[in-house]
C-alpha cells in the first residue's frame, strides 16, 4: 500500500529533485574558470621538465652522469658532454629533452644524483611545431614561458 | 541464432561505435537486429591496441612500470600494484608494513576512483544526467589526492618495485579520512537519487542476466561475478599487500542483473572506505621501501600473480630470463576477459539494453585492447 | 635502477628533494650502466640458468600422474605456485579432467611464451583456479611453430577471446576454434608481434600504407 502511494505520488521522482535542490549551494561549485584563474597544483605535480642551475655562480647542476638517459623509458633524453682537462671532470655541452614523447612518470629525476633535473609545476607546454617540442638546454633551463591570461 | 526473423523481416545489421558515446571509448560491436532484439553481437577491438606486453619486453623491469598504468587509465595505481607485487614476487622480496598500508589507501581510493567513473558514465548511459556531475565532483577529490601524494593524477606511476618512492606528505592521513568523511554521504545521495528511481529500475532489472555458472564460464570477474552471488574477491582468497589485516565485507547479490551489480558497486564503495579508515590507522612509521637492488635482476623464473582491480581479477604472468629486462610479460585484463561475455548478456534482450549492458561491465578500452 | 631507497622513515620530503648536496649522490653515481642504451635492441636471452623450481608433491599432483602417466613430465612448484608440463595432445583431456574431477572450474589465462632458440620453441600456458579450493595450477606445454594445438573452447568458453589473441600475437593456430580471426590487430595484418623475431617498431608497412594513407607510423 505504502509503496502505491509512493507511486502514485512520485516519490521517487520528489526525492531526486530533492538532492539536486540540496546542491544548488554555491558552495558545491568546482569549475575552475582556467585562463583567468590559474589552477593550484600539487607540491610535487610532474610537469615541464627543467634543468637546475646553481643560483650562486649561474653554472648547471648537471655532472653529465647520463643516468637520466639511462633511466628513461622512452630514450627521450640525449645529453652531451666533453671532457674538462683540467678539472678532469665532464662538462655538459648539450641537453636534449623530448617533451613530445615525455609520459612525465619521473623516473628521471629520480634517477639524478645532484637534482638537477626536475619535473616542475609548469603545465602549459603546448607548441606550434613538433621541433618546439624538444626542448634544449637553454629552454630546460630557463622554463617554458607561458602567457597569463587575465580576466 | 533463429533460421527466419519475426515475419520473416530481413535481419537487420547495425554498426555501433567505434565513436558511439556509450561504448565508453573505441568498442565496436556489430548487432544483428530483428527490429528491437538482438539476435547476435560481434565484438570488434584492438583500436587501441599499443602492444604493452611487447613494450614490456623491450624495456627494464623498472622502465616498465609507468606503461602498465596506461592500460587502465581510470584504476591506474591497481596496474600498478599488480605489476609491483609480481616483480616483488619473483625476486621474492616483501614491501615493508607502511609501504603496504599506503598502497592499500592508494589502491582503494582508486577502487572508490574508478567506481565513480562507472557510476557516473553508466548513468550517463542510461538517461541520468546529474550522477555524472556528482561522481566527478567526488572523484576529484580523490585525484588530488594522488596528486599531492605522487605529483600526477591519472598516470600516476605510484608505487615502485620494492615498496614507494614517495614517502607521504604532511597531512596525507588527515586528507583521507576527510575523503572518507565527506565520501559517505555522497553515496547515500547517489543511492537517493538512482536506487528508488523508477526509470533506473526499470532500465536496469532483470536486464543482462549472468548466473554464476555462466560467469565461471566465461572467466567473468570482480563486482559482476560478485552480483550473480559468488563471495569471491582475490582481497579475501588471496590476500596481498596486507589484505589480511583489514576487516571488511564481499558484498554479494542473487540474480546477476545489471541493478545488482549496480548495488555491489555501491556498496564496494563504502568497504573500499572502511579499508581505507583502518589501513589509515595502521599506517606507523617505517621504510618504505624493501632492500631492493638498483639494477633490478630476478632470477630464472615465472610468476603468476593477480590482484582484484576494480573491474576483476587483474594478472600478471611474468617471464624472468634472469637479465634486466622481463623475457616476457602477460597481462590478464579484467576487461577483455569480462567483455567476451557481452554476446551472451545481449543475445534476446532489446537493442538498447545494449548499451545499459556494456555500461555495467564497466570496461576500460584501454586494458581490453592495452 | 631509479628505485632509489629512501631513508628509513624519512619526514615527507618532496619528490625532488630540497635541492643541494643529495645524500644519494654517491651510489648513484658509481652505479654501473647495465641497461642498455638503446631498448630497442632486445636483450639477448641467456641460455645458462634455469628456474629452480622443486617437485610438486601434493594430492592433486599424483592423481594427475596417475590419470596422465606417460603425458605429463614434470610437476613443480616456483614460489609456491604449482604448474605441470605436459604433451601437447593432451593438454585438453588434462584441462577436462581438472575442471570435471578436480573443481578447476574457471580459465584465468591462456597465453604463449617464444622461446626461438628452442626447437618446440612456443610454450603455450594454461592458467587455472579452484573456486572450491583456492588455488591455482598452470598447466604448460612445449610446441613447435606450425602445430595445431587443440583449442581449449570446448571445455571452457572463456578460452575463446584469449585463444585468439595468443592466434594473434604468436601465430599458433588452434585446431576446432570456432571462429579463429585476429582480434586486436586488423585482420590483414601480416606478422605476429609478440615473436621475439618481431623487432618493436617493425609493422606491417604495406597496411599501414594502405589503410592510413602515411608511409610509416613510426
Amino acid at each position: 500500500m505504502a509503496n502505491l502511494l509512493r507511486k502514485i505520488f512520485l516519490a521517487d521522482l520528489f526525492q531526486g529533485l530533492w538532492v539536486t535542490f540540496r546542491n544548488q549551494n554555491p558552495k558545491y561549485i568546482y569549475t575552475e574558470q582556467y585562463p583567468a584563474e590559474r589552477p593550484k597544483v600539487a607540491e610535487r605535480y610532474r610537469g615541464a621538465p627543467r634543468l637546475n642551475i646553481n643560483p650562486d655562480n649561474d653554472e648547471t647542476l648537471c655532472i653529465s652522469c647520463n643516468l637520466c638517459a639511462v633511466a628513461c623509458p622512452e630514450n627521450l633524453i640525449v645529453v652531451g658532454w666533453e671532457r674538462n682537462e683540467q678539472t678532469k671532470r665532464k662538462d655538459l655541452t648539450t641537453f636534449t629533452y623530448d617533451t613530445s614523447r615525455c609520459m612525465f612518470c619521473g623516473l628521471c629525476e629520480d634517477a639524478c644524483p645532484v637534482d638537477a633535473l626536475e619535473l616542475t609545476q609548469d603545465f602549459e607546454m603546448a607548441s606550434y611545431t613538433r621541433d618546439g617540442q624538444i626542448w634544449d638546454r637553454e629552454m630546460l633551463e630557463h622554463g617554458p614561458a607561458p602567457k597569463a591570461y587575465r580576466s | 541464432m533463429p533460421e527466419s526473423t519475426f515475419l520473416d523481416s530481413t535481419e537487420l545489421v547495425l554498426n555501433m561505435g567505434p565513436q558511439h558515446p556509450s561504448t565508453h571509448g573505441v568498442l565496436r560491436v556489430i548487432l544483428k537486429l530483428d527490429g528491437e532484439k538482438v539476435l547476435g553481437t560481434d565484438c570488434v577491438i584492438g583500436y587501441l591496441h599499443r602492444g604493452v606486453e611487447k613494450i614490456a619486453e623491450n624495456r627494464t623491469y623498472a622502465q616498465f612500470n609507468p606503461y602498465v598504468d596506461r592500460m587502465d587509465y581510470v584504476a591506474a595505481i591497481s596496474n600498478g600494484l599488480g605489476y609491483c607485487l609480481a616483480i616483488e614476487k619473483l625476486l621474492n622480496v616483501e614491501a615493508p608494513p607502511r609501504a603496504q598500508a599506503v598502497r592499500v589507501i592508494l589502491t582503494e581510493l582508486n577502487r572508490i576512483a574508478s567506481h565513480l567513473v562507472w557510476l557516473g558514465t553508466h548513468a550517463l548511459d542510461i538517461g541520468a544526467i546529474t550522477p555524472v556531475f556528482y561522481c566527478f565532483r567526488e572523484r576529484e577529490e580523490a585525484l588530488k589526492i594522488f596528486e599531492n601524494y605522487c605529483g600526477a593524477r591519472l598516470t600516476t606511476h605510484a608505487f615502485r618495485i620494492g615498496g614507494l618512492q614517495y614517502e607521504t606528505y604532511d597531512g596525507f592521513e588527515k586528507e583521507v579520512l576527510a575523503f572518507c568523511d565527506m565520501f559517505l554521504p555522497k553515496v547515500d545521495e547517489y543511492e537517493e537519487l538512482l536506487t528508488n528511481n523508477r526509470i533506473w529500475a526499470g532500465r536496469l532489472k532483470h536486464v543482462g542476466v549472468l548466473n554464476a555458472e555462466e560467469c565461471k564460464e566465461y572467466g567473468v570477474t570482480g563486482p559482476v561475478l560478485r552480483a550473480a552471488g559468488v563471495k569471491w574477491d582475490l582481497r579475501k582468497a588471496q590476500p596481498y599487500s596486507g589484505y589480511q589485516q583489514y576487516d571488511f565485507e564481499i558484498p554479494t547479490c542473487e540474480n546477476g542483473d545489471t541493478y545488482d551489480r549496480y548495488t555491489v558497486r555501491i556498496e564496494e564503495m563504502r568497504q573500499s572506505a572502511r579499508i581505507m579508515r583502518q589501513a589509515v590507522e595502521k599506517l606507523a612509521a617505517g621504510p618504505i621501501m624493501a632492500k631492493v637492488p638498483k639494477v633490478i635482476k630476478p632470477p630464472v623464473g615465472e610468476v603468476y600473480v593477480s590482484i582484484e582491480a576494480p573491474k576483476g581479477e587483474l594478472g600478471y604472468y611474468v617471464v624472468s630470463d634472469g637479465t634486466t629486462q622481463p623475457y616476457r610479460v602477460r597481462v590478464r585484463p579484467p576487461s577483455f576477459v569480462n567483455l567476451q561475455a557481452l554476446g551472451r548478456m545481449v543475445a534476446g534482450g532489446l537493442v538498447a539494453d545494449v548499451v545499459a549492458i556494456i555500461g555495467t561491465l564497466d570496461i576500460v578500452l584501454g586494458e581490453v585492447d592495452r | 635502477m631509479a628505485d632509489e631507497q629512501k631513508p628509513a622513515g624519512s619526514p615527507s620530503p618532496a619528490p625532488s628533494g630540497a635541492g643541494g648536496v643529495n645524500p644519494k649522490a654517491g651510489p648513484a653515481a658509481g652505479a654501473p650502466k647495465t641497461a642498455p642504451p638503446k631498448p630497442a635492441a632486445a636483450a639477448p636471452p641467456k641460455p645458462p640458468a634455469i628456474m629452480a623450481a622443486t617437485p610438486w608433491d601434493s594430492e592433486l599432483a599424483r592423481d594427475l600422474r596417475d590419470r596422465f602417466p606417460d603425458q605429463i613430465g614434470e610437476t613443480s612448484t616456483y614460489l609456491g605456485q604449482d604448474f605441470l608440463i605436459a604433451k601437447p595432445d593432451a593438454i585438453i583431456s588434462i584441462l577436462e579432467y581438472l575442471k570435471l574431477e578436480a573443481d578447476f572450474d574457471y580459465l584465468v589465462d591462456i597465453t604463449a611464451v617464444d622461446w626461438p632458440k628452442k626447437p618446440e620453441r612456443f610454450e603455450l600456458v594454461y592458467i587455472l583456479y579452484s573456486f572450491a579450493h583456492n588455488r591455482r595450477v598452470r598447466v604448460k606445454t612445449s610446441i613447435a611453430d606450425g602445430y595445431r594445438p587443440a583449442s581449449a573452447v570446448g571445455v571452457h568458453l572463456t578460452a575463446n577471446w584469449l585463444e585468439r589473441e595468443v592466434y594473434d600475437m604468436f601465430g599458433i593456430e588452434f585446431a576446432g576454434h570456432p571462429d579463429l580471426r585476429r582480434i586486436l590487430l586488423p585482420e590483414e595484418w601480416q606478422g605476429f608481434p609478440l615473436r621475439k623475431e618481431y623487432s618493436i617498431v617493425q609493422q606491417d608497412e604495406r597496411w599501414v600504407r594502405e589503410n592510413l594513407g602515411i608511409e610509416s607510423g613510426q
